[in-house]
Parts: C-alpha cells; sequence; structure tokens
C-alpha cells in the first residue's frame, strides 16, 4: 500500500539530438516513444512500465518533476487526503494528462520541487521478457543501465536564517508519504541541523535523497547498476564518448553505494550507482553522519568532499 | 593537428592558453589544469563558468537561459563551457561557485 517506487523524472534538455546521444548511446536506456511536443521517452532495460527518463526539450536545463508510483489506485485518494491535511494543495490530474499514465494527484513539495504520484503506466515489459528470460538481453548499448534507481534533490538551507528545506521535506516524505529516513548527516553546534537525507519506501538504502545547498535544484538522478565492474566500465564508456565526468568511480560512505558521476550534454548530473549497498528493512536503525565525517560519508575512499559535487547544479523546478 | 587554435587571456588571472577552435573554452583551460574560470558541467547547465568575452570573436553553443539572457548574449556574456574561439580573445570571470572557505555547515 502506499508509495512503491520512483516511476520516473522529466528532464529539461537544451540539445535534444546531443540529449537523445547520450541516453540512449551513452547510459544505453531505450527509446520508447516521442509525441508531438517533442518530449523524448526512455526506459532501462530492466524496467517494464513504458518510461522512467522523460527529456523535454527547453531552453534552460534542469527537472520540471519526479513522479512516483502508488500501488493501487485508492492510495491515490488517501494520500491526496494526507497531504492536504498536512496543508499542502493537491491537484488532482486526469488520466493521460501525465503521459501515458492513469490518473495522477500532483503537488509542491516542502522544498519547492513538484511531484506526481500515479498508479498506473503502459506497460511495454523487460527487453528479456518474463518467460525462461536470460540474464541480459544482446546489444545493449553504452552502460546498459537496469533502472532509475533513485534522485537527490537541492533544497534550501541557511540555518542563519532559520531555513531548513531538508528538514521540512524529510519530515514531509517520512510522515505523509511513508518513506523511512535510513540515513542523515547532522552538523552545526550540537549536530543539531539535518543538512542531508536518504529516505527509502523499497528496501533499497534510497529511493530519493535530500541534500541542502544555497538554492533549491536537481542535483542529479541515478541509474543502477548490477556491481563495481560494471560501473569501472560505465566509466570508460563515458571517457570514450568525452562526456565531462564530475567524480570518478567511488564509493559512498553513505548507503555504500558504488557510484560515478557524469553531467549529460545540457550540464544535468547523472549518476551510475551500483550494489544492494544493504538491505534497509522498516526496524533499520537511522545511520547518522556527524559534519566532521561529511567527507567520508559522500566519497568514502578520498574521505573529502569536492567543491563542485556540492555546488554545481541544475534547476529543480 | 594542423587545426586553428587561437590565444585565450583571462584578465581576472592574467592567465594566457591555447585554445583549439574546436575545444570550448573551458575545456582547453581544464586540460591544462588551470583555475582561472571556475569548472561545472561542462553542459551549459549550470552557469559557475559564465564570462564575459572583452574583445575577439567567439561560436557559442546552446546555453541555459536561467544564466545567460538573451540581452546579455548580445553583450558579449557567454558560459565558457559553450564558448569556441573564432580569434583570439580576452574575457573576463563573472560566474562563480559557492567557495569552501565561506561555509559553516556541511554543504552550505
Amino acid at each position: 500500500m502506499g508509495v512503491m517506487r520512483i516511476g520516473h523524472i522529466n528532464i529539461r534538455v537544451l540539445d535534444m539530438d546531443a540529449a537523445r546521444h547520450h541516453y540512449e548511446n551513452v547510459l544505453g536506456l531505450m527509446p520508447t516513444d516521442e509525441d508531438d511536443a517533442g518530449n523524448l521517452y526512455l526506459k532501462g532495460w530492466d524496467e517494464w512500465d513504458k518510461y522512467s527518463v522523460m527529456l523535454t526539450p527547453a531552453d534552460r536545463a534542469g527537472m520540471n518533476h519526479i513522479a512516483y508510483k502508488v500501488e493501487n489506485d485508492v492510495d491515490l485518494d488517501s494520500l491526496g487526503k494526507r497531504i492536504r491535511d498536512y496543508g499542502i494543495d493537491v491537484e488532482e490530474v486526469g488520466a493521460g494528462e501525465l503521459p501515458y499514465c492513469g490518473r495522477s494527484i500532483r503537488f509542491w513539495l516542502p522544498s519547492g520541487h513538484l511531484m506526481y504520484l500515479y498508479a498506473e503506466k503502459a506497460f511495454v515489459g523487460k527487453a528479456v521478457g518474463t518467460e525462461n528470460p536470460e540474464p541480459w538481453p544482446d546489444g545493449l548499448k553504452g552502460a546498459g543501465v537496469h533502472w532509475l534507481d533513485h534522485a537527490l534533490l537541492m533544497c534550501e538551507l541557511d540555518p542563519d536564517k532559520g531555513i531548513n528545506k531538508v528538514a521540512e521535506v524529510t519530515k514531509f516524505m517520512e510522515e505523509v508519504l511513508g518513506f523511512k529516513l535510513t540515513e542523515q548527516v547532522m552538523v552545526g553546534p550540537d549536530h543539531s541541523i539535518q543538512a542531508a537525507t536518504w529516505l527509502a519506501r523499497t528496501s533499497t538504502p534510497h529511493d530519493i535523497a535530500f541534500v541542502g545547498g544555497a538554492v533549491m535544484g536537481l542535483h542529479h538522478c541515478a541509474f543502477f547498476l548490477d556491481e563495481w565492474s560494471d560501473v569501472l566500465k560505465a566509466a570508460d564508456v563515458l571517457a570514450k564518448n568525452k562526456v565531462k565526468i564530475d567524480v570518478t568511480p567511488q564509493r559512498h560512505g553513505i548507503t555504500r553505494g558504488t557510484t560515478s558521476y557524469f553531467f549529460d550534454p545540457s550540464g544535468n548530473r547523472n549518476e551510475t550507482f551500483a550494489g544492494l549497498g544493504y538491505l534497509a528493512q522498516p526496524d533499520m536503525p537511522v545511520i547518522t553522519w556527524t559534519e566532521e565525517n561529511l567527507g567520508s560519508g559522500i566519497f568514502y575512499h578520498t574521505g573529502e568532499l569536492n567543491e563542485a559535487f556540492t555546488t554545481v547544479y541544475t534547476e529543480g523546478a | 593537428m594542423g587545426e586553428r587554435a587561437y590565444q585565450v587571456t583571462i584578465t581576472d588571472t592574467g592567465e594566457v592558453y591555447r585554445c583549439p577552435e574546436t575545444v570550448s573554452v573551458l575545456k582547453a583551460m581544464a586540460q591544462l589544469g588551470r583555475k582561472g574560470i571556475p569548472s561545472g558541467c561542462h553542459g551549459g547547465g549550470c552557469g559557475v563558468c559564465k564570462v564575459q568575452v572583452l574583445s575577439g570573436e567567439v561560436v557559442t553553443e546552446t546555453m541555459s537561459r536561467s544564466h545567460v539572457t538573451e540581452e546579455e548574449e548580445r553583450e558579449g556574456f557567454a558560459l565558457a563551457c559553450r564558448c569556441y574561439p573564432g580569434s583570439d580573445i580576452t574575457l573576463k570571470v563573472v560566474g562563480k561557485m559557492q567557495k569552501a572557505v565561506t561555509r559553516r555547515y556541511g554543504f552550505v
């Protein structure tokens, strides 16, 4: 019941031809449709719904919205009520308005990001099918990512002015949408300021994350790979294609994921993320990282933050 | 080889380097390990590499309008990652990355 998983992300791109090459040939997503407005829809080979990435041509980079899939249609009513009761306006959206989806609800997160919840999306199927499937399909391109794994949204954080949208949106995600807090970064005097959070509805370490910054935005969307060797090979694919790599293969202390960060041709950050990390069961105690160990939490090997990683990102609305 | 290259001068730092006409002003700088222009997404999306071209010709690719308006573009503002030299150029740095030295609370 309730929210199941991340459904899709709608990203704005400045040059559709360059974006198409990146998402299809470098990441290895499969195009499933294009519409008259010029939007391109793609899915990972291991996903079954019609799309997990919707690219929209625009003159500004960033994210339009993020959507999560709920288990049952009635969840849209119960969650819609909970969200309204919390004091946030909810808009009922008719079937098809969110492309290839049934009815949905939309609302602005306390962080200023637009979120949709929907229960139905057109079915396409995994590339390997469901009857006696092979472990992976032939003809995968580039990194051959499996699925859209999670997104990290930047939230305004200015403790001196009493602004902490990380804490606000985290409270909302936990109390209203039923996400489980798996990890958090606590900073400032007495470690009292919640500066970053990782939350899950599935049993993975995160289905969404929030990090504090000067302004709200889209930090990255991440795509799943099986293992470390796949992340290394993906980095070769990136270099071959002259993709701007932000962080070469590393391990995160937080989530334990193995990772590499890079930018799409419009400057939106992507991640290839591999490994389970750990099983995030509902009764797992919250993991806390303190400010003194922030570098190791983000980049476990170097133990240092890089300047661009937390200050360079695209718009979140 | 045989590709035309031009001289880029960053007035703020006095840095001077060669930039092939097929390589962005930002990438040519970064490949030499230089730091005068803040280096971000290299895709025209984040805006940290914003510069104003003071002299010379550049060819530009699409840049996020959040960071360079049409009016600014006419006045020579551009993102260095989307700029290719068409002659020797001089530029000044406009964009900035939030400096780690000003951070007080982890990320901010």
